[in-house]
C-alpha cells in the first residue's frame, strides 16, 4: 500500500477498487469543471465495457457523455477539435489494442497542434485506455503498447498501480494542459481495494513513486506489475527497492538514477515486448549516467518479442512474481 | 511516354456564371464591396503565387504548392463565414486566409521555414483575426475530423459557430474523410466540408480515386446534404457555401460541397506535370480561368472599370513586396526553438538535450555527462 494512504488516514475515505476510482474521479472532475466531456463508444447506457463510466450519462446528459460511432480515429480526431475549443475531453479507447486506427490523428494532430501553432492552440485531453493483459480477454484486447506513445513527443503517458494512485493521477491528467494517455491496467481493475479519500487530490505527472526502499537492488515497474514486484521482493533474500514509474512519459530520470546509484543493481519488469520496450530506455539511461555504480548487468523481465498469445497460454507470456524473482536472483548472484 | 487518359468532369453542377462571365442562373444578392473584396482576394492569391514561385526559383523558399486556377473555391466559401467561425485550411487555400486579412508577411515567413515562435515574436498579430484559422494542415483529411470536433462542441454548447474545412479529391479516399462526415451526420454538427476537386492528386487523376460518379455523392451515405458546384465560378461557390453555412448556423447540421476546379499548374515545385497529363487538357481548362470569368462579369456589371484592373494589381504587388521585405527581416530561428511547445512544463530530457545542442553549437563535445548531473 502506498505511503500516501497512511498520510491521509485521518480523512474520510471509501474502500474502492481501481475501476471505481476511475468512475468516481470522472464524476468528481465533471462536477468540478463543466468543460470536461467524455467521448467513446459504449460509454453511455452500458457505462463502458468495464463499467468505468456507469451512471455518468444519467448524471450529466448526452452532451457530456457522448456515445460515438465505432471509430477510434473519429473519436480522437473530433476530440482534438473539441479540445481546441477549450473542452477538457476524456476520450475512451475501449482497449489499447484498438488504438491503431487512431494513429493518424494521434501523430498528425493530437501531439503536433500545440507545437505547430507556436503554442497558440492547446489540446488538453486525457485518452483513457484499458491496458495490458492478464484477464484472458484474447490477443487484441491484451496488449501493452506504451512504446508507441512514449516514443512520440508532445504527450504524457501515465499508468496507475492502485486505486489511490488512480484517483490522484487521473484528476491530475484531466486538469493538465497536455495530451495525456491514461493507461488503466485491466488486471487490477477489480480484485483489490484500498481506502481512497473522498476529498479531491492530485498526484504529480512527472514523479516516480518509491513503493518500498531497499539497499541491494532496484526493480522498476508500473501498473499491474507492481504487485508482482512486491511479491518477488518478499520472496528473495535481498533488500529490494521498488520504483513505480507511474509516468512513463516524461520519465522521472532523477529517481531512476538516484535509486540505482544507491543499489548498484537493477531489474526492469514490464508486460510489453522486450525489444524497444521501456526497459531498453531505462537500461540505456543507467548505462549512460550510472555505469560506474553498477555491480551487475541490468536484466529486463518482460513479455517476449511475439504477438500477444491466445489466452490459454497468456500466463506463460506475461511476467509475474516468479519471473521477477528469477531476474532479481540472477542479478544478485552475478559477479563481475 | 505513359500519360493518363484525359477525362473531363461532368458539367452537371450548379453554376451562376458561364466561362465568359455571363449569368446563366439567378445571381446571388452580394453587395458591391463584397464582390470587389472577392475579386481582389483572388488576384492577390494569384500574385502571391507568382511572387513566392520566383522566391522558390531563387532558393529563398524550399517548396510551394500554388493555388493558381483554384482561387474561386476557397475565396467564395470563406466569404460565407462570419466572425467567430472556424476555418481549417489544407495547403491550397491561400484565398480563404487572404479574404479574412491574413498577414502575408507571416505566410511568406512560414514558407521560408521559420519556426512559429519566431514568427509570433517578430511579426505579431495586430488584433485577433475575425475568423479563427488553424495552422495549414499538411496531412490529408485529418483537418476535417478536427473541424467536425469543433463543430460538435458548438452543437453541444448550443452556440452558433460554424466550422469550415477543405480537402482535395484525393483526400476523399482517406479514412478520416469518411469518419469525419459520419460523425458530422450522426451529431448534426455545424460543419461545412468543401472538396476542392482539382482533378489531380499529384499525378493520380480524380477518376482513379473513386468509381463514384461524383465526389459529392460520397456524402450521401453519411446522411450529409451535398451539392456539386462549378468551382471556377466564385458566385456559385459563394451561394452554395452561404446556404450551407446558414443551415449549419440554424442548427440544421452539416453539408458537403464538391467544387469542380482544375489545378492549372504543377502539384508543387518539385513536381513535373507534363509527365503524366497532356496539353490539350490544360488548354481546355485555360479557358475556364476563375479570375477571368469573374472579372468579365464585374466589368459587364460596372462593378469594376477597365482602368481599375491594373491599378488593383499594382497595389497588391506593392503590398506583397512589402510583406516579403518584412518576412526577410525576420531573423533565422534560434535552433533551440525546436524544443519549445511540446509539453507545458520542462522535462529532464528536454533540458539535457537542449544543453547538448548548446554545447555542440559552441563547438564543445556534448557527450561528457556520465552522471546525469550535467555536462562536464
Amino acid at each position: 500500500m502506498s505511503s500516501q494512504v497512511d498520510a491521509t488516514a485521518d480523512e474520510a475515505t471509501e474502500e474502492m477498487n481501481v475501476v471505481t476510482a476511475v468512475k468516481e474521479t470522472l464524476r468528481q472532475e465533471m462536477h468540478r469543471d463543466e468543460h470536461v466531456r467524455l467521448l467513446g463508444y459504449d460509454i453511455g447506457p452500458i457505462g463502458g465495457v468495464f463499467r468505468a463510466t456507469e451512471g455518468l450519462l444519467e448524471e450529466f446528459g448526452e452532451e457530456r457523455v457522448v456515445d460515438t460511432p465505432l471509430s477510434e480515429n473519429g473519436i480522437l480526431g473530433t476530440a482534438v477539435g473539441m479540445a481546441m475549443r477549450g473542452d477538457r475531453v476524456v476520450p475512451e479507447i475501449q482497449f489499447t489494442g484498438f488504438f491503431y486506427p487512431a494513429f493518424g490523428q494521434f501523430m498528425y494532430t493530437l501531439v503536433k497542434m500545440y507545437e505547430r501553432s507556436g503554442g497558440n492552440l492547446e489540446v488538453p485531453m486525457t485518452v483513457r485506455m484499458p491496458y495490458s493483459g492478464g484477464i484472458k480477454s484474447s490477443e487484441y484486447h491484451s496488449e501493452s503498447t506504451e512504446t508507441y506513445l512514449v516514443h512520440t513527443p508532445g504527450c504524457r503517458v501515465v499508468v496507475p498501480s492502485t486505486p489511490y494512485e488512480t484517483k490522484g493521477l487521473l484528476a491530475a491528467s484531466i486538469r493538465n494542459d497536455d495530451p495525456v494517455f491514461f493507461l488503466e491496467p485491466k488486471k487490477i481493475y477489480r480484485g483489490s481495494t484500498e481506502p481512497v479519500p473522498d476529498e479531491e487530490y492530485t498526484l504529480p505527472l512527472d514523479e516516480a513513486r518509491y513503493v518500498r526502499r531497499g539497499e541491494d537492488i532496484t526493480v522498476y515497474c508500473w501498473g499491474a506489475m507492481v504487485r508482482h514486484a512486491e511479491t518477488a521482493a518478499d520472496n528473495v533474500d535481498a533488500d529490494v527497492e521498488i520504483v513505480d514509474l507511474r509516468t512513463l512519459s516524461p520519465l522521472d530520470v532523477e529517481t531512476i538514477l538516484e535509486s540505482v546509484k544507491k543499489t548498484g543493481r537493477a531489474v526492469v519488469l514490464h508486460e510489453a515486448r522486450r525489444t524497444l520496450g521501456l526497459g531498453a530506455e531505462i537500461s540505456a539511461l543507467i548505462n549512460e549516467y550510472a555505469l560506474d555504480h553498477l555491480h551487475a548487468p541490468i536484466k529486463r523481465a518482460t513479455g517476449y518479442d511475439v504477438h500477444f498469445p491466445g489466452h490459454q497460454i497468456e500466463d506463460d507470456y506475461l511476467p509475474d512474481a516468479q519471473r521477477a524473482q528469477y531476474a532479481i536472483e540472477a542479478v544478485m548472484e552475478y559477479e563481475f | 511516354m505513359a500519360q493518363w487518359t484525359e477525362r473531363r468532369p461532368s458539367e452537371e453542377f450548379y453554376r451562376v456564371l458561364d466561362p465568359d462571365g455571363k449569368p446563366v442562373n439567378d445571381v446571388p444578392d452580394v453587395d458591391e464591396s463584397t464582390l470587389r473584396r472577392m475579386y481582389r482576394t483572388m488576384v492577390e492569391s494569384r500574385l502571391f503565387d507568382e511572387k513566392t514561385l520566383a522566391m522558390q526559383r531563387r532558393g529563398e523558399v524550399s517548396i510551394i504548392a500554388r493555388t493558381t486556377g483554384e482561387e474561386a473555391v476557397s475565396c467564395g466559401s470563406a466569404a460565407a463565414l462570419e466572425a467567430g467561425d472556424w476555418c481549417f485550411p489544407s495547403y491550397r487555400q491561400t484565398p480563404a486566409a487572404l479574404y479574412w486579412g491574413a498577414d502575408k508577411a507571416r505566410a511568406v515567413a512560414a514558407l521560408m521555414g521559420t519556426e512559429p515562435e519566431t514568427i509570433d515574436e517578430h511579426l505579431p498579430l495586430e488584433g485577433e483575426p475575425e475568423v479563427n484559422f488553424t495552422p495549414v494542415y499538411v496531412p490529408l483529411a485529418v483537418n476535417v475530423t478536427n473541424a467536425v470536433g469543433t463543430a460538435m462542441t458548438d452543437r453541444f454548447r448550443g452556440t452558433d459557430g460554424v466550422s469550415l474545412s477543405y480537402i482535395g479529391d484525393g483526400s476523399t479516399s482517406q479514412g478520416d474523410f469518411h469518419e469525419a462526415l459520419n460523425f458530422a451526420g450522426v451529431f448534426e454538427a455545424p460543419a461545412v466540408t468543401v472538396c476542392q476537386n482539382n482533378q489531380w492528386a499529384i499525378s493520380v487523376p480524380s477518376h482513379r480515386q473513386t468509381a463514384a460518379e461524383t465526389i459529392a455523392q460520397k456524402a450521401e451515405a453519411h446522411g450529409v446534404p451535398h451539392e456539386r458546384v462549378d468551382g471556377n465560378d466564385v458566385l456559385a461557390v459563394y451561394e452554395a457555401s452561404r446556404e450551407a453555412v446558414d443551415r449549419a448556423r440554424r442548427g440544421e447540421g452539416p453539408s458537403f460541397i464538391e467544387a469542380v476546379t482544375y489545378r492549372m499548374v504543377e502539384h508543387n515545385t518539385a513536381d513535373e506535370e507534363s509527365v503524366y497529363r497532356n496539353e490539350t487538357e490544360e488548354e481546355y481548362w485555360e479557358d475556364k480561368d476563375p479570375i477571368d470569368r469573374f472579372e468579365a462579369y464585374l466589368l459587364s456589371e460596372g462593378v469594376l472599370a477597365v482602368d481599375d484592373l491594373e491599378e488593383i494589381r499594382e497595389e497588391i504587388r506593392e503590398e506583397i513586396q512589402e510583406a516579403v521585405d518584412r518576412a526577410r527581416e525576420v531573423p533565422v530561428s534560434d535552433p533551440e526553438e525546436m524544443f519549445e511547445h511540446h509539453l507545458h512544463e520542462s522535462t529532464w530530457k528536454r533540458d539535457h538535450q537542449r544543453a547538448e545542442l548548446q554545447a555542440e553549437r559552441r563547438g564543445e563535445n556534448p557527450f561528457t555527462d556520465f552522471t546525469g548531473e550535467g555536462l562536464q
